[in-house]
């Protein structure tokens, strides 16, 4: 086990395995690393053991501004560098594709990114070059190597494989399904959602509704838990007909899953009214448990295991004033399962709650970043914050409280203090979607 | 199990017990715990045959070294066999042991079950340390006193650093810095353990959450019901 900034299996086996681990490390005289990486990743994605050097935002494309085509933009963010928050590196894909969710292979040598409309997957390579990335392959076959699955959504790092969280089919409704890919890039297996008319043995089976969104998993417990959005229908069209539109508007998802993860199983449905969205597992070795928030209600759900192994969904707090429709989108869970922070929409505020008793989130601080939020990610030690504006093309908001930023924060524990904002539409850059950190410490030889 | 093999095993059944280490050193002291150890396994399986394993890719190959110094191309040694295969290095102080631990449990466990020739492959990365005999005396520790070279665990190594890169690119199995400033010749990487169908494909990927026995021998069951299908 090295001392230094990179450990590729520190972060590919869980609490339990760590303490195995280190109880024979102690034995024997060695070391282990310190650990500090964004705690809302795949359990099986090797992990950055320093402070993060680099962050790439996956950022959609704006006709007119700059080259208009999506784009995978790289931040330095190391403290001593002479172009620390800037950006350093800009990759164009070509075209515009709804750029929105993406993640790293299990090694973390590829960064893939995914397009909702067109259904590609852009590949980069971030470990020969990590504060440049190379864009190495685009899967354009997606929809066909699926069997219809239509909007990529998540890239979810599994051992040697990538699930990715579709978002709908060649109707272009809500029906989809968890794709796999090896490492390589290659089509593995798709895994459909379960609907009342094929639930798959689900209990509860008779609810499900076949969306989908999220899908991470708990690996101690064999579980995945997947969430579910809308179809390519409504999240390509502009929000101001769709909520004019009462048929849409009843085509969100309104259920979670359990699924066996070994056997790709689906296991039980749980409903939740309102499109809930990120899903974020606990980390303590005896926490067997998940958050999410639902973007129409405007609730974090706790989906948690009894001591009898029972699986439940319940509502337990609030984001804001439900009333006024605030659109809670993002969520992050820090690493020791206490503080968790959710960013919505359309007030521009993050809201941050103990969440030591799980049960019972207690809001204890809120700011308002921008005229409209989406995304956050934290760092491993949860001192550094990183938040983005843009929601999807057609749903971001217009005139003054159109702004596309990024902002980086420090957050001692009482107070969030701004460490530098980029204006993404000042650099001519877009609409910024989803983060990841990189550093080259991980591929150091 | 040998002296050797007990003696390790023990160390991790005392490691479980250690209190209050968890991820990044924190500690978690609320609510919504489930009872027993979180490495016991306790979560259900799917029976044998009611789940599909798909094709993810050809298992790679190359030329290896047995513990008599013979070369043999790796993936000869799939033909005709339902193959675990994992890499590690015998230096390594802990997920190495334990996934090596797992195997020895499997093999144990499948002598009892369906599974036709399964073969385990103990695979180092660590040529310039692991030579062939190093391998043969971590042999002795782990598979006891069966037949070296022809039994159906083998422990294999490479001539040299440079022919086992290929393999490692292959199989996703990068290297982080080492460590030698300590003496210990640690190496960083990410464990992973291969399932292999005697026509040569990986059928699953395993990190260290899934190598419990109970999955392995789930899966090699369900391989072994496909096969039983296809007459093979």
């Amino acid at each position: 086990m090295t001392t230094g900034h990179s450990a590729l299996h520190s972060r590919c086996f869980t609490a339990a395995h760590l303490r195995t681990a280190t109880a024979v490390v102690l034995l024997m005289g060695m070391t282990m690393p310190a650990i500090a990486d964004e705690p809302c990743q795949s359990p099986y994605m090797a992990k950055i053991t320093g402070e993060e050097e680099f962050v790439y935002v996956w950022t959609l494309g704006v006709k007119g501004l700059g080259d208009g085509s999506d784009k995978l933009v790289t931040i330095d963010v190391r403290k001593n560098s002479s172009t620390f928050g800037r950006v350093v590196n800009t990759d164009s894909v070509g075209g515009q594709h709804e750029a929105h969710h993406g993640g790293f292979t299990d090694d973390r040598r590829q960064y893939w990114l995914a397009g909702l409309d067109t259904s590609k997957i852009f590949i980069f390579d971030v470990a020969t070059d990590p504060g440049n990335p190379r864009l190495i392959k685009t899967i354009d076959d997606f929809v066909e190597k699926s069997g219809g699955v239509v909007g990529p959504h998540g890239a979810y790092a599994l051992p040697g494989r990538m699930l990715i969280s579709g978002l709908s089919n060649k109707d272009k409704s809500g029906r989809t399904a968890l794709v796999e890919y090896t490492n390589d890039g290659d089509y593995v297996a798709t895994h459909w959602m379960p609907t009342k008319d094929d639930p798959q043995g689900a209990e509860n089976g008779e609810k499900a509704d076949g969306y989908g969104y999220d899908a991470r998993v708990l690996p101690r417990r064999n579980v995945m838990l997947s969430s579910s959005f809308t179809g390519w229908n409504n999240y390509m069209r502009p929000i101001g007909e769709l909520v004019n539109d009462a048929d849409a508007m009843k085509a969100f998802g309104s259920t979670m899953v359990l699924w066996d993860f070994h056997a790709r199983r689906p296991r039980q449905v749980f409903e939740v009214p309102g499109a809930p969205l990120e899903v974020r597992w606990a980390w303590g070795e005896n926490h067997n448990y998940a958050f999410t928030t639902t973007a129409l209600t405007s609730k974090i759900w706790l989906v948690s295991e009894d001591t009898a192994g029972k699986w439940t969904a319940r509502p337990v707090g609030d984001v804001g004033d439900p009333t006024k429709l605030p659109l809670p989108v993002d969520l992050s869970l820090s690493a020791d399962d206490s503080t968790l922070f959710v960013d919505s929409f359309m007030d521009g505020m993050t809201r941050i709650y103990d969440v030591s008793n799980p049960q019972k989130p207690r809001q204890i601080y809120e700011k308002k970043i921008g005229g409209q939020l989406n995304m956050v990610s934290q760092s491993w030690d949860g001192k550094r914050l990183y938040y983005t504006s843009s929601l999807l093309a057609n749903w971001d908001k217009t005139g003054e409280s159109s702004e596309q930023f990024l902002k980086a924060y420090s957050w001692d524990g009482k107070q969030l203090s701004e460490r530098f904002s980029i204006d993404f539409t000042k650099e001519g850059l877009g609409r910024p979607h989803i983060m990841n950190f990189g550093s080259s410490a991980l591929y150091a030889n | 199990m040998t002296f050797a093999k007990l003696l390790v095993t023990a160390v991790f059944l005392s490691a479980m017990t250690i209190p209050g280490l968890t991820h990044g050193g924190a500690r978690h002291g609320n609510s919504n715990e489930v009872s027993g150890p979180a490495d016991s396994y306790v979560y259900r399986l799917a029976e044998p045959g009611t789940y599909q394993l798909p094709a993810i890719k050809p298992a790679a190959g190359g030329m290896v070294l047995d513990e008599r110094s013979r070369p043999r191309e790796l993936k000869y040694l799939f033909r005709g066999h339902l193959t675990i295969l994992a890499f590690i290095y015998t230096r390594c102080g802990d997920l190495c042991p334990l996934a090596t631990m797992r195997m020895a449990q499997l093999k144990d466990q499948a002598v009892r079950s369906a599974v036709r020739d399964l073969r385990l492959i103990t695979m180092s990365f660590d040529p310039d340390y692991d030579t062939p005999e190093r391998m043969a005396e971590f042999a002795e520790t782990w598979r006891g006193a069966e037949a070296g070279p022809g039994s159906s665990w083998l422990f294999l190594t490479a001539p040299n650093r440079q022919a086992v890169e290929p393999l490692l690119s292959a199989y996703g199995q990068p290297l982080a810095p080492r460590a030698d400033q300590d003496g210990s010749g640690s190496i960083s990487h990410l464990m992973r353990v291969f399932l292999i169908d005697d026509h040569g494909l990986v059928r699953n990927i395993y990190s260290p959450d899934f190598l419990d026995p109970r999955l392995l021998l789930n899966d090699l069951l369900t391989l072994e019901l496909e096969r039983s299908k296809s007459g093979s």
